[in-house]
């Protein structure tokens, strides 16, 4: 038996994220992700005016920062108990489906689909389709998608001035009032968004697309020539082809934070918030009481168990030459292990189609991103729905000034689905400046160490079993990687030849 | 217009040529038709400050060569294909790459300094490219026709 180890050298330059992995007889046996940077984001805020978390927080990401944005608002709304108008809501729902369409688009054709023109396929009979469509700045989805998410997060810049890192919204409300200039403007953003979507990603129109409510009745729609020629049909033909449908399912186990607050029903969401139960195959209602962290594997000072965020810490502790192997925390559901993202988003919420693939073949690689290309449809459709409500509501308040004194101490969390899945805010106030600030965000819940009971995260458990049939040149890792959207430059080590892959965006 | 795009991160060393020259710049009077950015560390979304101009001008600074502080004016097309300028994830090529690939560009030009080292996490330069940065700013002042403001 050949048993390989890891050679992990941890460069901070080269990538915030690695994945080390030990391959015996070309079979991967033992993951672990590695968060090498150590960010810092909540000892920031520690003795910090509360609203301060509105600037800084949204610099935690260059790709999500209207959800960090969103969530640290609802925090302090929690914490103040203030009132939003429905305006608002539907302004903030809107600018974080703009951001969610432009993750979603680009991780696809820019980040995933480019593996699909490695040489190892030149023999597969859908080489040329692929390097057609994917390659990069050559292949036409790759242009086109470049020019099209570029475009579709101008509309947070009508609202909140720029993306990404934008501050626009605030307790009680945002700062801009939906117009009719501005509302025709993001129509048009939209528009050409959702004329591109239905005719190249996938060949037809989009009330079509989303109405598919079987395994049975997609793989029927998708033999029609258009359909089959479209960017998702070529992509599900590829990846079905290499098995992907029946590789990486990680954790069973998902949890949804809900996904856009609904603009009427305060508290209540468009899609609803949950976790989906692997065992029994249930969805229950959402507990947030029951999110903890755990740092047993992790470079903070140690703590015995999970700790709820409100009683959280992040004290940078590093330790090398343990068993602690990064600088990202462990959170669980209770004691369960989990995994989000669109696929989680979709399948707690209901989505026929997500649900009857997911009963017929469980979770996989092809699945998450499938859903991922199926969430971008329904972002679009739901954005143009928030600008009809905008449109029909123009002189209605966007914000409603906080009454003196209601910025009390206390606590609050906010939490909202984002573009790569569960991202919550917890803040606690004394004295008027934040005491205490945790961020679980979804690539912690995604890339989890293991916890201290030793188990897994999601995609440690789901590069386990993959064959590798080229060590020096691992496409199958790449694939099974780049389907959980890594939020980070990934560095995926291999063997004890230092030799390094890596895996941006 | 006329658009002055400076990348790189104060808190890596020499990679924080980019934002002093933005800084120094933005001391000194400029034309009107000027517009200076610091982009920082930022990816495809810098696309945008590429928009509405006729010219972009790009600055950042390259690996170490040997000769630390050296300006270099490499062609735009040369850095495309060559995304090794350090220190930024996908790196500036990357991004002049998806520029091209868009469609007509703005005219370009790109001027960088020589790294002495790569230094992660250690803010503040190497004295030859401190001595650069006020090189460069002059020789951008030059470009921009910024001595007759």
């Amino acid at each position: 038996m050949a048993r390989v180890e890891i050679n992990m050298g941890l460069n901070r330059v080269e990538g915030d994220l690695e994945i080390g992995v030990t391959l015996e007889d070309g079979v991967v046996v033992d993951a672990r992700t590695i968060g090498t940077l150590y960010r810092g984001f909540e000892q920031i805020l520690v003795g910090r005016s509360p609203r301060d978390a509105m600037v800084i927080t949204p610099r935690v990401c260059g790709i999500c920062g209207t959800a960090h944005l969103y969530a640290a608002v609802l925090a302090l709304e929690q914490a103040w108990n203030l009132p939003v108008p429905a305006n608002a809501t539907r302004i903030r729902n809107l600018c974080l489906m703009a951001e969610g369409i432009q993750n979603d688009l680009r991780q696809t054709f820019l980040f995933f689909a480019p593996d699909f023109c490695n040489p190892r396929y030149q023999d597969h009979p859908l080489f040329a389709e692929l390097m057609a469509a994917f390659e990069p700045f050559k292949g036409g989805l790759h242009r086109e998608t470049l020019r099209v998410t570029r475009r579709v997060v101008e509309i947070v810049a009508h609202f909140g001035g720029q993306w990404p890192h934008s501050s626009y919204m605030l307790p009680g409300g945002v700062v801009t009032p939906p117009d009719e200039r501005r509302v025709l403007a993001c129509r048009a953003v939209l528009d050409e968004a959702r004329a591109w979507y239905e005719r190249r990603v996938i060949g037809a129109p989009l009330d079509e697309w989303l109405a598919l409510d079987s395994a049975e009745s997609l793989f029927a729609w998708l033999e029609a020539p258009a359909r089959a020629a479209s960017a998702l049909g070529l992509m599900t033909r590829f990846t079905r082809s290499l098995d992907m449908h029946r590789l990486g399912a990680g954790i069973p186990h998902m949890i949804s934070f809900g996904s856009w607050c609904d603009p009427l029903q305060p508290g209540s969401h468009l899609l609803p918030a949950g976790f989906y139960d692997g065992d029994s195959g249930r969805v229950q209602a959402l507990d947030q009481a029951r999110i903890n962290e755990h740092v047993r594997h992790s470079w903070f000072r140690p703590y015995a168990g999970g700790r709820h965020p409100f009683e959280g810490e992040t004290v940078p502790d590093f330790q090398p030459g343990g068993d602690r192997y990064t600088w990202a925390k462990a959170p669980r559901y209770g004691d369960r292990v989990v995994q989000t993202g669109p696929l989680a988003e979709l399948l707690i919420a209901g989505d026929p189609l997500i649900t009857s693939l997911h009963a017929a073949e469980g979770g996989n690689a092809w699945l998450r991103q499938f859903a991922r290309v199926r969430r971008a449809g329904v972002e679009l459709l739901r954005a143009r729905r928030m600008l009809d409500e905008l449109a029909a509501n123009l002189d209605a308040p966007h914000y409603l000034a906080p009454p003196p004194g209601s910025e009390r101490d206390g606590q609050g969390c906010g939490m909202v689905m984002a573009a790569r899945g569960a991202l919550g805010h917890w803040v606690k106030i004394k004295d008027g400046v934040v005491e205490r600030y945790q961020i679980v965000t979804p690539t912690a819940w995604n890339a989890s160490p293991r916890d201290s009971s030793g188990e897994m995260g999601h995609w440690e458990r789901s590069l386990i079993g993959v064959k590798v049939r080229d060590p020096d040149d691992p496409v199958e890792i790449g694939h099974l990687i780049r389907s959980h959207d890594p939020c980070l430059v990934c560095t995926v080590h291999m063997l004890g030849s230092g030799r390094k892959l890596r895996f941006a965006p | 217009m006329r658009h002055l795009i400076c990348f790189g991160n104060d808190l890596h060393g020499d990679d924080g040529f980019g934002p002093a020259v933005c800084r120094r710049l933005a001391e000194q009077p400029l034309p009107a038709d000027v517009r200076v950015f610091e982009a920082g560390t930022r990816g495809l979304d810098a696309l945008a400050l590429f928009e509405g101009c006729d010219e972009a001008i790009v600055v950042d600074a390259a690996e170490p060569a040997g000769q630390p502080g050296r300006l270099a004016f490499p062609d735009a097309e040369i850095c495309a294909e060559d995304s090794s300028l350090p220190g930024h994830g996908a790196g500036v090529g990357y991004l002049l790459r998806a520029l091209s690939a868009l469609g007509t560009p703005p005219r370009l030009r790109v001027m960088t300094a020589e790294a002495a080292a790569l230094t992660p996490f250690q803010p503040g330069l190497s004295p030859p490219v401190e001595t650069a940065v006020e090189e460069a700013a002059q020789v951008l002042r030059g470009w921009l026709g910024a001595e007759r403001v």
